[in-house]
């Protein structure tokens, strides 16, 4: 059973069929040209409906982005109920990194991990990656891989750690982005830990591909937004054609489990 | 008046297929007026009966399907000669290239020629764009400036890249006043919202690229987009009639 969340509101404490976004992001690094405000998110949010998002920076932490667990948090604080945190780490800080997860998830009340091949250059099924990959499942919480077509981010790059750490919930965002979404059911279909997260990967089809080949509840709607459009996303999912209570767990009760909002 | 700026028809030896009566169907449910055809990549390789199957196949559609010619720049001269005989004759009104799947770099000297020959006649040329070293929006621009009088469109926004690291790219092709770009495929709201203000509604227009990508959701795509309605009216219709001289007609 799925807990709703209560979503303040100015007039309304109406609770609607639940929706949440897996892949949100927030940042405030002007100089790399990462400026995502919580409010974008939120007001993006409202226009497609949605109650609540996993939000995580465009930076790693540490490194670039040393305000990153302030940001998240603060976002996540402002908007209690609605945006919950996901630390996004760069596994070559090997300890630091560790620690940081440690924190965020153990006190700092994160929900998850977020990891970006691309920007720290570190492999998926590399010892630093698994080795986060590992406490973050010892935590209870998933991991989001950015999973695309760009070297080191694509499913059979991220499979490998997958099969290394079985008691860990590996997500791939973007289920494998324009070239590799065959490949990522594909990997999910032989990982039982993987969940395919359906952000910006232009096919509906492939969505219900997915859903029939490894199951409804391993398959969650994500925007990566605000960026991107929520409401367009949300819409793919419909277009998916999917059986109403496939769609109910693709659209939010597979991500309120994950996120530990449901019981 | 909704127009798609591209689509396929035909049966591709890359496994997809779409015939005109399924596509005037998928139209007719989207409420979409017509759409620009071009011809799949056939299993056997034969773009003059491809070409021809488009030709036909827009005539028989009262105006709902609208001829775009593809051309294989590795055929010889006749072949390519006998294309630009068509498009001179008016049964076709612009120039499909796909790097990928005709496997030929978009700035190879090789496509030259046929550059010089849209330049001649000022042909709007569409590139299936984004496919790593094949056709990505700076080779895109080399190609571009060698035919500065014909309109050179690039599927996809320029890109094929999740990460967003083609866009700065697109970004670049669009400084040239000839480059232009379909929405097929772009995910990034925001971006489609940026080409709006800063190279104007005039420079982006609709495309599904079905079957390869499902018209419904890349028509919603400029449905829900954060702009204008005046900017949605250019996206969806009015650059592809103006570009491909539809008012003319």
């Amino acid at each position: 059973m799925i807990v709703a969340l209560q979503v303040p509101r100015s007039t309304s404490r109406k609770v609607i069929a639940l929706i949440i976004d897996m892949h949100m992001h927030i940042d405030d690094i002007p100089s790399l040209g990462s400026l995502v405000s919580p409010g974008a998110c939120i007001e993006r949010m409202d226009e497609a409906g949605v109650e609540a998002a996993a939000v995580m920076t465009l930076r790693d932490l540490p490194g670039v982005n040393p305000q990153a667990l302030d940001l998240i948090g603060e976002a996540c604080a402002e908007y209690s109920g609605r945006l919950f945190g996901f630390i996004r780490l760069n596994p070559w800080y090997g300890k630091q990194a560790l620690e940081l997860l440690d924190y965020a998830i153990s006190s700092g009340g994160f929900r998850g991990l977020k990891l970006h091949p691309v920007s720290t250059c570190a492999h998926p099924a590399g010892e630093e990656t698994v080795g986060l990959i590992r406490k973050a499942g010892k935590l209870g919480v998933p991991t989001l891989f950015h999973c695309g077509d760009e070297p080191m981010t694509t499913p059979l790059s991220v499979a490998p750690a997958a099969l290394q750490c079985p008691d860990s919930t590996i997500i791939l965002g973007h289920m494998g982005g324009y070239f590799h979404v065959d490949e990522a059911i594909d990997v999910a279909e032989s990982a039982p830990n993987i969940i395919l997260e359906t952000s910006a990967m232009p096919y509906p089809a492939k969505i219900k591909d997915a859903v029939d080949r490894i199951g409804a509840h391993r398959v969650i709607f994500g925007s990566d937004g605000p960026v991107s459009s929520p409401v367009l996303e949300r819409h793919k999912v419909t277009l998916a054609g999917l059986m109403p209570e496939e769609e109910k767990l693709v659209l939010g009760e597979n991500a309120a489990r994950l996120l530990g909002v449901a019981k | 008046m909704t127009i798609d700026g591209l689509a396929y028809i035909g049966e591709s030896r890359y496994g997809y297929r779409l015939d005109p009566a399924s596509l005037i169907e998928v139209l007719d449910h989207n409420n979409v007026a017509s759409a620009f055809v071009a011809p799949t990549h056939r299993p056997d390789h034969d773009f003059t009966k491809g070409n021809a199957y488009v030709a036909r196949a827009a005539e028989e559609s009262g105006g709902r399907l609208l001829p775009m010619a593809r051309v294989d720049p590795w055929s010889g001269d006749d072949a390519i000669g006998a294309v630009f005989e068509a498009i001179v004759s008016d049964k076709f009104r612009a120039l499909l290239l796909h790097p990928a799947e005709e496997y030929f770099r978009i700035n190879h000297p090789l496509v030259r020629r046929i550059a010089q020959r849209a330049e001649d006649l000022h042909l709007p040329v569409v590139v299936a764009t984004g496919y790593p070293a094949l056709s990505e929006a700076a080779q895109i621009t080399q190609f571009a400036q060698w035919c500065p009088a014909a309109p050179v469109i690039l599927t996809n926004g320029g890109q094929l890249n999740i990460s967003g690291l083609g866009q700065a790219d697109a970004n670049l092709a669009l400084e040239l006043s000839n480059v232009y770009v379909q929405t097929s495929g772009v995910y990034r709201d925001d971006w489609i919202a940026r080409v709006v203000s800063q190279f104007g509604a005039e420079r982006i227009m609709f495309a599904s690229s079905e079957p390869l990508m499902e018209f419904a959701y890349e028509l919603k795509r400029i449905q829900l987009a954060h702009v204008t309605d005046e900017a949605k009216a250019l996206i969806l219709g009015g650059n592809s009639s103006r570009l491909f001289k539809l008012a003319n007609t």
